[in-house]
């Protein structure tokens, strides 16, 4: 077997032989095993280094954590925290978004309905189909409305939500502008005729 | 010196090293399957048995325990009879421990399709299996301590100290992950709740990788790389010094799985920090390793063992140094539940275990049937392919999983979601789970190549059952102390001693995190508005966990505003008292499920929803990538089921009124029918003792229980 010879040659050197040839390094006296030496290599400094500070930084995050109670580190402060600067940043933006509108030109149609669209194709198909045509939630495209047609109607669905049907609330989704916009685009579905159609629900309403 | 003739058995070498090849075949495939799966639903083929939630834990397990074990043992077999100058100590236990585990294997995979699981990872493995693994492990321990025990040689080798560990830590980790009260022959339910559950769980899924992953194939690699390069070990003292930090750290790190989990702060900051502190040691195992190689560099150059080798330990390298960095709660708060963690055990188990498993196959084989390597130019082609798969393979995760993590986080100036729709965040990972898939494929073409090389060899060759060996009697004087023995020296021959040692090592981390978590009660403030599960909620819930839904959802909303603004409040220690087991998942293939029932949150969405999106996801949500699962809606409830589970769960100390058993069965009836009422008035005509009307109630309940209004049941 090549394995025994292998080990024999080892052996017969290993005896004789007390400092590794190639890196002259010393074998650690009497480890020999199946052939096996064992240099006598200290650890490498680096590594000794790497771990100090490892066993440094633990030390330092514990007395952060259970010394000095560290806001960044307790999760629950942590949260409140990221929660009061996102208010606080939301707020200035929302003002200034505000201010913004007010002095840009307005909307052409088209850009109302491409804005609705979007908002559209992020959220509400899940429930009512791409095309409007109805899945869970009701059909935008037929005459029928359950709780009203009116753009205003619409707003009260989608702020307020109909939580017994499963409509949620989206007013911490979606702001002003999108919500009106969405309604814009959710009317312009009317008398569209899409594939597969949800039957009317609620009650028709004459345009 | 009275030289002894004596001889190997290399028999069971062979069968493991078979038993690796077959299980490492059907691990893969599952794998690759289960890869195709993610960006291809209908790759379950309309089945149950084959979706997802079912198949990727015969995945994890078929690799972990089937392939990875398998080559342990080879492994083992082989290096500690030689390394210890005897035979193994019993043939009759070998057999058993061989045959045992192949047919835990077994029955692990059918287990798992049919839907029997115990709901925790890489522990799924319902109570008999797991006294089944029990008793074998303790085969497996006998023999090998027999073997140690009749030795020729004075002192253990390194590879033995971390065989040693190996044995100790798994049996301990899976006795005590693996308690549970039974209700019928193939269901209980763990004794551990809630965040506990967690805690104890992830302690074990945390150190199965370090002690069945990590731990013997370091002893692995100390026999084979010097073997094989024929150069001695880079430095004995490094080794003393690696094992034991180790082993003593690696036990803490567990929590690292539950960072901006409910799990308490101060168990949150020992998993980073001895996470961190795991840095040095497990380098010292990879420099061990690789600078064992200098002077061998040129043998490097030809040997595809050796390169594998090399690849091997420098995967190790790189994810024992990932590892902390995922650790570290700011990197954790992008890298948990994305797609980056499913790259990061992967650099481990294709890199570290693979190659290190393809290399002692390639070296072991040919030595066993007294022949050489079919062809070296194949293995040479495989070492390549698999090298150039764990890159396909895991970049692509990378990407996705940093992307993705970014969308979730990702707010408008107005302070909205800029992506509300979770779904969005999936479609760009659709692609990099192309490549991801594309990736494992060649890992698997690498490994068929490997197959093809090892049954030429065998085909040429003829086995060595038995390899004869000669060594001198172990002499009495071996046993005197010498005056310049130095502590490690002395216990590296005294084994038992050594078992001890490692035993104490490894047990005062679990001890000091697990103990305070259930005696300190401010560890779990309690909610007295959580109540327990209703017999419909129970039952539904036993069918989430048997689906394995928490293979795609969580159940955990982080502190986070990207969280809470779309999930809902985040998540509290005192809402999962009653879960047995938890659910807090690993993974968000899908969105968090931990508040899905709030009627005024986020996530609520109408019983004909969910009924409609369990038959047919993509119905709902074209861009869905969840498998369809019709058979809800066909299979009846386990009715009878319901006393028994409800007394096991008041034996657990859930708090039913006494005597609920009884009136449990009406109560889940009433409750189905509401619910089945509630369909009909949205159009949908069902019975009301289906699967798919439990399951609704468990979604419907999920995060209820805190929110401002509790819904009276």
């Amino acid at each position: 077997m090549q394995t025994n010879e292998d080990q024999k040659v080892n052996e017969q050197n290993g005896s004789h032989q007390e400092v590794d040839d190639a890196s002259q390094i010393k074998y650690f006296g009497g480890h020999e095993y199946d052939g096996i030496k064992e240099l006598d290599n200290p650890l490498p400094p680096w590594l000794k280094y790497i771990f100090y500070i490892t066993i440094i930084l633990a030390f330092s995050y514990w007395t952060r954590l259970f010394v000095f109670h560290d806001d960044n580190i307790i999760q629950r402060r942590e949260y409140a925290k990221e929660m009061a600067v996102a208010n606080a940043k939301t707020d200035v933006a929302v003002k200034e978004e505000a201010s913004r509108a007010a002095a840009a030109a307005p909307l052409t149609k088209e850009q109302i309905l491409s804005d609705g669209k979007v908002t559209f194709d992020k959220i509400c198909f899940v429930c009512h189909g791409k095309f409007g045509e109805g899945l869970v939630g009701p059909n935008f495209t037929d005459d029928y409305w359950i709780k009203g047609g009116r753009p205003e109607d619409l707003k009260k669905v989608i702020t307020e939500g109909v939580l017994d049907k499963g409509m949620l609330s989206y007013k911490s989704q979606l702001n002003n502008a999108q919500i009106d916009h969405v309604i814009a685009y959710i009317l312009s579905l009317q008398g569209t005729n899409p594939p597969n159609p949800k039957a009317p629900q609620g009650v028709k309403v004459e345009k | 010196m009275e030289l002894q003739k004596f001889s190997y058995d290399n028999r069971m070498t062979r069968n493991f090293a078979i038993a690796t090849i077959v299980w490492g075949v059907v691990g893969l495939l599952a794998g690759l399957l289960i890869a195709l799966q993610i960006f291809i639903p209908a790759m379950n083929f309309g089945l149950e048995f084959t979706t997802f939630g079912r198949t990727r834990p015969v995945h994890t397990n078929a690799i972990i325990f089937a392939f990875v074990g398998n080559a342990i043992f080879t492994a083992i077999y082989y290096s500690l009879q030689r390394l210890l100058k005897t035979r193994i100590y019993s043939e009759l236990l070998s057999k058993i421990h061989f045959w045992g585990w192949q047919s835990i294997i077994v029955a692990a995979a059918v287990t798992l399709l049919a839907g029997f699981t115990t709901g925790k990872e890489y522990a799924e493995l319902e109570w008999p299996i797991d006294i089944a693994i029990t008793l074998i492990w303790v085969v497996f321990g006998w023999n090998m301590f027999g073997t140690i025990l009749q030795r020729r040689t004075s002192h253990i080798y390194v590879s033995i100290w971390f065989y040693i560990a190996t044995w100790v830590t798994v049996a301990v980790l899976h006795i005590f992950n693996s308690l549970a009260l039974p209700v019928s022959f193939l269901k209980s339910y763990t004794l551990y709740a809630g965040v506990q559950d967690a805690l104890v769980q992830w302690w074990y899924g945390h150190n199965a990788v370090a002690f069945f992953l990590t731990t013997p194939f370091l002893g692995i690699m100390y026999y084979f790389v010097p073997k094989v390069s024929g150069r001695p070990v880079y430095s004995y003292k490094l080794s003393i010094v690696h094992f034991w930090s180790l082993i003593f750290l690696y036990i803490w790190a567990g929590p690292h799985h539950l960072l901006y989990s409910s799990l308490p702060d101060w168990l949150q900051a020992l998993g980073t920090t001895f996470s961190v502190m795991l840095i040095a040691p497990s380098w010292g195992g990879m420099i061990n390793g690789l600078l064992t190689l200098r002077g061998a560099w040129d043998k490097v150059r030809k040997e595809p063992v050796l390169k594998m080798f090399v690849v091997g330990i420098t995967a190790y390298g790189m994810s024992t140094f990932e590892g902390p960095m995922m650790s570290f709660k700011t990197v954790n708060a992008i890298s948990h539940f994305t797609d980056w963690t499913i790259g990061h055990v992967h650099i481990g188990a294709l890199g570290w275990n693979g190659m290190l498993t393809f290399g002692v196959i390639y070296w072991l084989v040919p030595r066993l049937y007294n022949t050489k390597l079919y062809s070296n130019k194949l293995a040479n082609i495989h070492f390549w392919i698999a090298t150039l798969a764990i890159i396909f393979y895991a970049i692509p995760l990378y990407i996705g999983g940093i992307t993705q993590a970014l969308m979730w986080k990702q707010f408008t100036p107005d302070g909205f979601l800029m992506y509300p729709n979770f779904l969005e965040t999936v479609a760009q990972l659709i692609p990099m789970y192309t490549i991801r898939a594309f990736g494992g494929g060649l890992y698997v073409t690498g490994f068929l190549i490997l197959v093809f090389n090892i049954v030429k060899t065998i085909q040429a060759g003829s086995f060595v059952a038995e390899e004869e060996a000669e060594a001198p009697a172990l002499h009495a004087n071996s046993e005197i102390k010498t005056q310049s023995e130095t502590w490690h020296r002395f216990l590296e021959r005294k084994p038992i001693r050594f078992l001890i040692l490692a035993t104490v090592a490894i047990l005062i981390g679990g001890i000091v995190e697990v103990i305070p978590t259930y005696l300190v009660k401010s560890n779990i403030p309690t909610i007295s508005s959580v109540k327990p599960y209703t017999p419909l909620e129970l039952q539904g819930r036993d069918i989430y966990v048997k689906e394995g839904c928490y293979n795609c959802h969580s159940q955990m909303v982080r502190p986070f505003r990207s969280e809470t603004e779309r999930y809902g409040e985040y998540s509290k220690a005192g809402e999962s008292v009653y879960d047995h087991p938890f659910q807090f998942g690993s993974k968000r293939t899908g969105p968090d499920l931990a508040r899905e029932g709030v009627k005024t949150g986020k996530m609520y969405k109408p019983n004909s929803w969910h009924y409609n999106h369990f038959i047919d996801p993509q119905k709902m949500n074209q861009a869905s990538i969840m498998p369809k699962y019709p058979w809800l809606a066909k299979k009846e409830i386990d009715i009878q089921s319901t006393p028994a589970k409800i007394r096991a769960m008041i034996t657990l100390g859930v708090p039913y009124p006494a005597n609920y058993d009884q009136i449990a069965i009406n109560d889940l009836k009433s409750q189905a029918d509401s619910i089945a009422k509630d369909l009909a008035a949205a159009g949908i005509q069902t019975e009301s003792n289906l699967e798919i009307i439990a399951l609704i109630a468990y979604v419907q309940r999920l995060g209820v229980d805190i929110s401002n209004k509790p819904v009276k049941k």
